[in-house]
C-alpha cells in the first residue's frame, strides 16, 4: 500500500472495501496515469543498496542512525549550576515512542555530577532499627528474587518553571523532567524479611555514594508497600547516570526520593532532615506554610505530537492526523484521558492506547482532520483510579500561588496557530 | 545516625496500629486480602490478591524465603559511612568554632561559588540575606504580579532544622571536593552562616567572636521551624501524614467523580491565552534542532575557546565571582608577577576557589593551552 493519504480519510473500511479500493489504485498506476513526478529515492539508486554495509562486529554495543543525532537530552544554563554538575538534562518527549525510554535518553539529574561506580567496590549497608545490620555486595544484593516493574520517573520540578507563566516554548523542557522504562530489582521488604524490622522504626534514611551524599527519608508504608532497589533498567545494568550500578525506586514518587548510587539505608523512629527535603523539594503554598515530604507525582498529562519542536507547518489541509501524548500518575493507573480543542471549555474523551500500568506512563491519542489555516488550542486532562483528575491552572494556584516550584500538575495547553506552528501557551483568569 | 528512643520502645504500644498497618501493606501472608485501603501518598494501593499486585504477578514461593546473604557490618565501618545528624542532634559530633574563623575558610572554600558574605552567584544558592527574622513575612509573598518581590527562601529564613545545615556541609560541601573540612571547620562556618543570617541561640545573637560548639548548636530554634506540613515528627506522624495527603485539597489536588466532570463550558469567559513572552527561555545546551540528516564533523582539533567557555567561563567571565576575570589587565597582571610556571601550577593544582585545572578534565598540555588563551586576552 502506498497512498495512505487518499485511504486515510476513510475512518472505517471494511475488509470488502479495502480490498476493492485497494485495486482500483493499483489499476491505475498500472496504467501509468500517476499525475506525480518519479520520486529520486526511487529512481535513483543510493549507495547503501548496493554497496557492503558494516560487518556484524560494527558496534557490538549498538548506536542509534546517525541521522538521529538531535535526539539527544538537553540542558539549559537556567537550570545548572556547579559547571552542569548540580544540574539536569531533558528527555526529548517529542520524539518518545511507546511508554519506554531509551536508557541513554532517560532524563539525567544529579546534585554533585554522575558518579562512576566500580561494581566489585560497590556495597549497599543496612542498618538501624533492624535485628540484624547488613552489608551486601553488589553480587550479593543481585542473589535476591528480582522484581521487574514499568514506571515512569519524574522530577517534581516537571513544568516547575511555569507557575507564573510560559516559560519554555518546547515541550522537551515544559514537561521532559521525566522518563519511563522497565526496572529490575528487590523489593525493600523482600530483604527486611531477611533483616528482621524493629516495630519502632517509621522511617528508612536512603543516601547516595556520589559527592553529593544525597538522602531522602522514606516512611515506612512505602519501604514495605513497592519500593524496590533496582540495578536494571530495560534489560540491562543502570547507566551511570541513573546511579549505576543501584538506585532506590519509590514507584509513583518525586525523582529525587529515587536515591542514585544508592549505598546506604538506615531505619529510625524519627525522620532526618535531609538538605534535599527542607531547603528544596519542599512546596511553599500561597499561605506562606510549605508542603514537605510531598511524596508522589500527581496525576498528569500532556501532547507531545505535535509540539513546538515538531509542528504541523508541513501538514496538508485535510491530512487525517493524530494527536498524540502522555498521561501519567504517581498515585495510581490513568482511567481516562480527556481532550480538547478549543483550550478546555469542551472536551471529548480520547483514546487510550497500549499497555495501561500502574504509576507508569500511559499513550492516548486523538485522530483530527485538519483544516489548514485552522486555530486551535489543544489541551489534554487526565484522571487515575484514585479519583484524581488534573485541575485547571486557576484551580491549582487558588491553593499553591506560583511559588511552589514543585508539583504543577495544572493542564497544559499547546495552541497550533493558522500556519500549523504549535506554541506552549496557558489559560488563565 | 542510628537512634532508639527509649521512651518509645517502653511505650511500644503506641505503635501498635502502625504496626499493623506495615504488616497489612508487606502482604506476603494475606494474599488474598481485598482491602482497598489508600496509601500515604494519598494514591491508590495495591494489594497483593490471588497472587498479583496490580497487573503484576507475585512470585509467591520467592518472596517470602530467608535468603541471608551479606554480612553484619564491623563497628569501624558503621562509624565511615553512618555520619548523618540528626534534628535532635543524634550524630553531631564535638567540636568548636566561631564565625571570625568561619569567614576566613569560607573565602577560602567557599566564597567563589557562594558569593561574598554568602550573597549568591550564577545559579549558586545564597545563604543569607540580612536578618532572617524580619524576613519571615516574605514567605507569604507572591510574585503574582510583575515586580513583586518572591519569598526569601535562604536558610535562615526557610530551613526548619540547623542540624541539615550542618550535615549537609561535613558530607556534600565544597561542592566539587566533598568531605574534606574537619568537624571544627565546618563548626566555624556554621557560626559563620548563622552570623549572615542575624541569628540568635538562646537569646544571645550569634556574632563574629560567638563559639559555637555542640550544646549550643542544640539549643538553635530556627525561625521557620514550624512552618512545613504535615507534621513529621514524633511518634504518631506517619498517621498524621497519611490523614494530610487524604485530603486533595490541602496539596492542591483534585478529586471528582468520572461522571461528575467537567466536559462542556468548563472556563469562565474570562480567562485568557498567555504566551511565552520573548521567545522565553532557549539557551538550550546544545540549541534545539530536530533535522534528521547526518552530524556535522567536529573538527578534531582541540578547541581553546570553546575549553575556556565549558571549564573556565563560570567563575573567569566577570568578577562577581571573586575569580580574575578574563580581559581584566589590572587583575592579570598581578598574576602574571609571580611569572608563567607558577600561573601554570597554580590553576593545574587549584587555587582559593579554584578546584584542580578548573575542575575540568583537560589534559595539562590542552589546559596550559586555556591558561595562555586566558592570559592572552587578558594583556
Amino acid at each position: 500500500m502506498s497512498n495512505n493519504d487518499s485511504l486515510s480519510n476513510e475512518k472505517k473500511l471494511d475488509r470488502r472495501d479495502f480490498f476493492r479500493k485497494t485495486a482500483a489504485l493499483s489499476a491505475t498506476a498500472l496504467a501509468g496515469t500517476s499525475i506525480f513526478a518519479d520520486d529520486d529515492a526511487i529512481m535513483k539508486t543510493p549507495e547503501w543498496a548496493t554497496k557492503w554495509g558494516d560487518p556484524v562486529t560494527t558496534n557490538l554495543y549498538g548506536v542509534p542512525s546517525a541521522y538521529e543525532h538531535n535526539v539527544i537530552r538537553r540542558s539549559t544554563e537556567l537550570l545548572s549550576s556547579g559547571n552542569f554538575r548540580a544540574s539536569i538534562a531533558v528527555t526529548p518527549i517529542h520524539e518518545s515512542k511507546g511508554i519506554i525510554t531509551p536508557n541513554g535518553l532517560f532524563f539525567s539529574r544529579s546534585h554533585g555530577g554522575t558518579a562512576h561506580i566500580n561494581p566489585e567496590e560497590y556495597r549497599l549497608m543496612i542498618h538501624g532499627l533492624v535485628e540484624k545490620p547488613i552489608v551486601l555486595t553488589l553480587a550479593q544484593l543481585k542473589r535476591y528474587p528480582s522484581v521487574t516493574r514499568t514506571h515512569f520517573i519524574e522530577c517534581p520540578a516537571n513544568g516547575g518553571q511555569e507557575w507564573r507563566a510560559t516559560q519554555f516554548n518546547s515541550v522537551q523542557f515544559a514537561k521532559g523532567f521525566m522518563a519511563s522504562a522497565e526496572w529490575t530489582g528487590v523489593y525493600v521488604k523482600t530483604i527486611l524479611e531477611d533483616l528482621g524490622i524493629k516495630p519502632e522504626a517509621q522511617w528508612m534514611l536512603a543516601e547516595g555514594g556520589d559527592s553529593s551524599k544525597m538522602g531522602r527519608t522514606v516512611p515506612m508504608d512505602k519501604v514495605l508497600d513497592d519500593a524496590m532497589i533496582v540495578w536494571g533498567q530495560n534489560g540491562e545494568a543502570l547507566r551511570p547516570e541513573q546511579g549505576y550500578p543501584v538506585r532506590l525506586l519509590l514507584p509513583g514518587w518525586e525523582g529525587n526520593l529515587c536515591v542514585k548510587w544508592l549505598r546506604r539505608l538506615e531505619f529510625a523512629s524519627e525522620p532526618w532532615y535531609c538538605k534535599e527535603e527542607t531547603s528544596k523539594y519542599t512546596a511553599l503554598k500561597a499561605s506562606g506554610k510549605a508542603i514537605q515530604h510531598f511524596y508522589a507525582n500527581e496525576v498528569n498529562s500532556t501532547v507531545v505530537s505535535p509540539s513546538p519542536e515538531i509542528p504541523w507547518t508541513d501538514l496538508p489541509d485535510g491530512a487525517v492526523v493524530e494527536i498524540e501524548g502522555l498521561a501519567w500518575s504517581g498515585m495510581g493507573t490513568i482511567t481516562g484521558v480527556d481532550f480538547s480543542l478549543d483550550g478546555g471549555r469542551t472536551y471529548v474523551q480520547a483514546e487510550l492506547k497500549g499497555l495501561v500500568l500502574p504509576k507508569s506512563w500511559t499513550r492516548w491519542s486523538y485522530m483530527h482532520t485538519y483544516k489548514k489555516g485552522d486555530k486551535l488550542l489543544l489541551t489534554s486532562r487526565a484522571m487515575d483510579d484514585a479519583g484524581y483528575i488534573q485541575p485547571t491552572i486557576d484551580e491549582e494556584t487558588s491553593v499553591m500561588g506560583v511559588e511552589s516550584v514543585y508539583h504543577r500538575n495544572a493542564v497544559e495547553t499547546w495552541e497550533v496557530t493558522e500556519n500549523g506552528e504549535v506554541n506552549h501557551v496557558q489559560i488563565r483568569s | 545516625m542510628f537512634k532508639l528512643d527509649r521512651k518509645l520502645i517502653l511505650s511500644a504500644s503506641v505503635f501498635t496500629a502502625a504496626a499493623l498497618f506495615v504488616a497489612g501493606c508487606a502482604g506476603f501472608s494475606n494474599s488474598n486480602t481485598t482491602h482497598a485501603q489508600p496509601s500515604i501518598d494519598g494514591g491508590v494501593y495495591y494489594p497483593v490478591v490471588n497472587g498479583k499486585t496490580g497487573p503484576y504477578l507475585v512470585d509467591r514461593v520467592a518472596m517470602p524465603m530467608k535468603i541471608n546473604n551479606g554480612r553484619i557490618p564491623t563497628e569501624n565501618e558503621l562509624k565511615a559511612w553512618d555520619t548523618d545528624v540528626m534534628a535532635d542532634g543524634t550524630g553531631l559530633p564535638e567540636g568548636h568554632g566561631n564565625a571570625s574563623d568561619g569567614s576566613e575558610i569560607y573565602d577560602a572554600k567557599c566564597g567563589s561559588c557562594h558569593g561574598d558574605f554568602g550573597a549568591g552567584g550564577a545559579g549558586y544558592p545564597s545563604l543569607a540575606k540580612g536578618n532572617a527574622y524580619s524576613m519571615m513575612d516574605t514567605l507569604k509573598s507572591q510574585r503574582s504580579v510583575d515586580g513583586a518581590d518572591g519569598p526569601n527562601r535562604v536558610f535562615g529564613v526557610y530551613w526548619p532544622q540547623a542540624s541539615t545545615l550542618w550535615w549537609y556541609i561535613k558530607d556534600a560541601m565544597p561542592h566539587q571536593a566533598t568531605g574534606t573540612l574537619t568537624e571544627d571547620e565546618v563548626y566555624a562556618l556554621t557560626a559563620y552562616i548563622l552570623k549572615l543570617n542575624e541569628i540568635k541561640i538562646d537569646g544571645v545573637l550569634v556574632d563574629d567572636e560567638y563559639e559555637l560548639d555542640r550544646e549550643k548548636f542544640l539549643k538553635i530554634v530556627m525561625p521557620n521551624r514550624d512552618g512545613f506540613e504535615p507534621n513529621i515528627a514524633g511518634p504518631k506522624s506517619l498517621p498524621g501524614v497519611r490523614a494530610y495527603y487524604a485530603k486533595a485539597e490541602n496539596f492542591g489536588g483534585k478529586k471528582v467523580k468520572p461522571s461528575e466532570r467537567c466536559m462542556k463550558d468548563c472556563q469562565k469567559p474570562t480567562v485568557k491565552n498567555i504566551y511565552v513572552t520573548n521567545g522565553g527561555i532557549k539557551d538550550f545546551v546544545p540549541p534545539m534542532a530536530t533535522a534528521k540528516d547526518l552530524p556535522k564533523v567536529e573538527s578534531k582539533e582541540f578547541n581553546v575557546a570553546k575549553a575556556y567557555e565549558e571549564n573556565c567561563a563560570a567563575c573567569h567571565a566577570n568578577k562577581s565571582m571573586g575569580a580574575p576575570a578574563i580581559g581584566d589587565k589590572k587583575a592579570w597582571a598581578a598574576v602574571n608577577k609571580k611569572g608563567m610556571p607558577a600561573v601554570y601550577k597554580n590553576g593545574m593544582d587549584g587555587i582559593n576557589g579554584m578546584p584542580a585545572k578548573g575542575g575540568s578534565n583537560l589534559s595539562e598540555a590542552e589546559f596550559k593551552l586555556v591558561v595562555d588563551y586566558i592570559v592572552g586576552l587578558s594583556k
